[in-house]
């Protein structure tokens, strides 16, 4: 039994460093990281590091509500700087996401052939 | 107000057709050639909604890397927005050991890089400012007689585009460009504290070869730069060469003896080569000479972890 108990503690204990790994540390206890600085030079609001814990859990709630693969999470989250997870976590959804130039081009038509109809604008008939 | 924007602008795509002066010549910078084409840049054509893989796909390939658009798309694209989002292009690239670049926001940076080789990753909008549709293509050449660019764009190999028409997709979408390069190979337009960031970033996400290489390069271009050589001692001590990132640190303070920052990481690098009072004589130091309150806190961790090691295994007994 103490054996158990002992096996399940372990795993417990891994899997919470597991989860840790998720987030690139700072640089190592102790060492102000270079990003810091140059933050710390440009901005005038708080440090994006203090929040950065927060923020990475918001990003990696959204990134699986919109569809990336459970997987790859992690992996595509470890790879993103504090300052570009705050950025996410606050507007991902407004963020520019570049995506099909067909369907682009297609709904612009369709947009510009409404304008054209109700009379706001003229761009498709010569004089 | 959208109304009337989207009026003033469709005012203006309309007026595309009457007669303008050049765009692309006056925004040349010496030595650039008057018209260039990286033909030998690879061309990956975009699949659905994937033209953010594919565009990435493109500078990664140009820069030596070898991957293909499809491997990137698990990395990159993001279904439920039928698209890829700028940061995550930044964040792929540096794992494959890249330097993304975002180029200041101007086409004369963005003709230079593209005249020193380098292919240009951008951001266009095809849409309105209030009703957008965003797409990432890449800039391979460009043409001042013509005042026209080619891209690498979508499912087009080579797409020519007038330079006024171009100019207008990509002020719509913020005039955003990237250059995707070995980390040791300045953008021609490298602007000192953006690609420090740059470095920065890949520090960081604990890619420290790119990173040292990065900084390696910074120190050649703007030589004795604290925040450079900051950067070699971070990326030294993460990587376990104490003796090395205390000498950068060093080094920084020989350039500037209030860095903080630097007398910090100094100490807690003393520390951790087992020298505790020393390391506290130095963050002592430190926190007198600090000038940002923000990272006060930070510094006041690191005496707090000195005292806690001179306290610690020798406490006398009671």
């Amino acid at each position: 039994m103490t054996r158990n108990s002992l096996q399940r503690c372990c795993v417990v204990l891994i899997s919470l460093a597991l989860i840790n790994l998720g987030t690139p540390a700072v640089a190592s206890a102790g060492i102000i990281g270079t990003q810091t600085v140059i933050e710390a030079s440009q901005r005038d609001a708080d440090l994006a590091t203090i929040q950065a814990g927060l923020e990475r859990a918001e990003v990696r709630q959204q990134f699986a509500s919109l569809g990336v693969d459970a997987n790859l999470v992690e992996a595509r989250l470890a790879t993103l700087t504090d300052a570009e997870v705050a950025t996410l976590a606050d507007r991902m959804e407004q963020m520019p996401a570049g995506g099909d130039l067909l369907a682009v081009i297609g709904v612009v038509f369709v947009i510009l052939l409404i304008l054209e109809l109700v009379g706001v604008i003229d761009i498709f008939k010569k004089t | 107000m959208t109304a009337r924007t989207a009026v003033l602008v469709l005012g203006a795509l309309a007026a595309g057709c009457a007669h303008h002066s050049a765009l692309i010549a006056p925004a040349l910078i010496a030595p650039a050639q008057s018209a260039v084409e990286l033909t030998h840049t690879p061309f990956f054509p975009q699949r659905d909604y994937q033209c953010g893989p594919a565009a990435l796909a493109t500078v990664l390939v140009a820069s030596g890397v070898d991957v293909t658009a499809d491997a990137l798309v698990e990395r990159v694209y993001l279904p439920g927005r039928k698209g890829s989002l700028q940061p995550e292009l930044l964040a792929a690239s540096r794992s494959f050991d890249r330097l993304p670049y975002v180029l200041a926001p101007e086409l004369p940076a963005l003709l230079s890089e593209v005249a020193a080789g380098h292919p240009v990753l951008v951001l266009q909008n095809y849409g309105l400012e209030s009703v957008p549709f965003w797409h990432y293509a890449v800039v391979v050449g460009y043409d001042a007689a013509e005042d026209r660019v080619v891209l690498r764009s979508g499912t087009e190999e080579r797409l020519e585009m007038s330079a006024r028409r171009f100019l207008g997709t990509w002020d719509r979408a913020g005039r955003w460009a990237l250059t995707v390069l070995e980390p040791d190979i300045l953008p021609a337009s490298a602007q000192r504290e953006r690609f420090l960031e740059a470095a920065a970033a890949l520090e960081s996400t604990q890619r420290l070869d790119a990173a040292a290489r990065a900084y390696g390069a910074a120190l050649n271009r703007w030589p004795a730069d604290s925040t450079a050589m900051l950067g070699i001692g971070n990326v030294r001590h993460a990587s376990g060469d104490l003796p090395g990132a205390e000498a950068a640190y060093r080094e920084v303070l020989r350039v500037d003896a209030t860095h903080a920052v630097a007398r910090n990481n100094l100490a807690q690098t003393l520390l951790d080569r087992g020298d505790a009072s020393a390391a506290l004589e130095e963050i002592t130091t430190a926190r007198a000479t600090l000038s940002d309150p923000r990272l006060a806190p930070l510094l006041e961790q690191t005496e707090q972890s000195i005292r806690q090691a001179m306290a610690g295994p020798e406490r006398p007994p009671q």
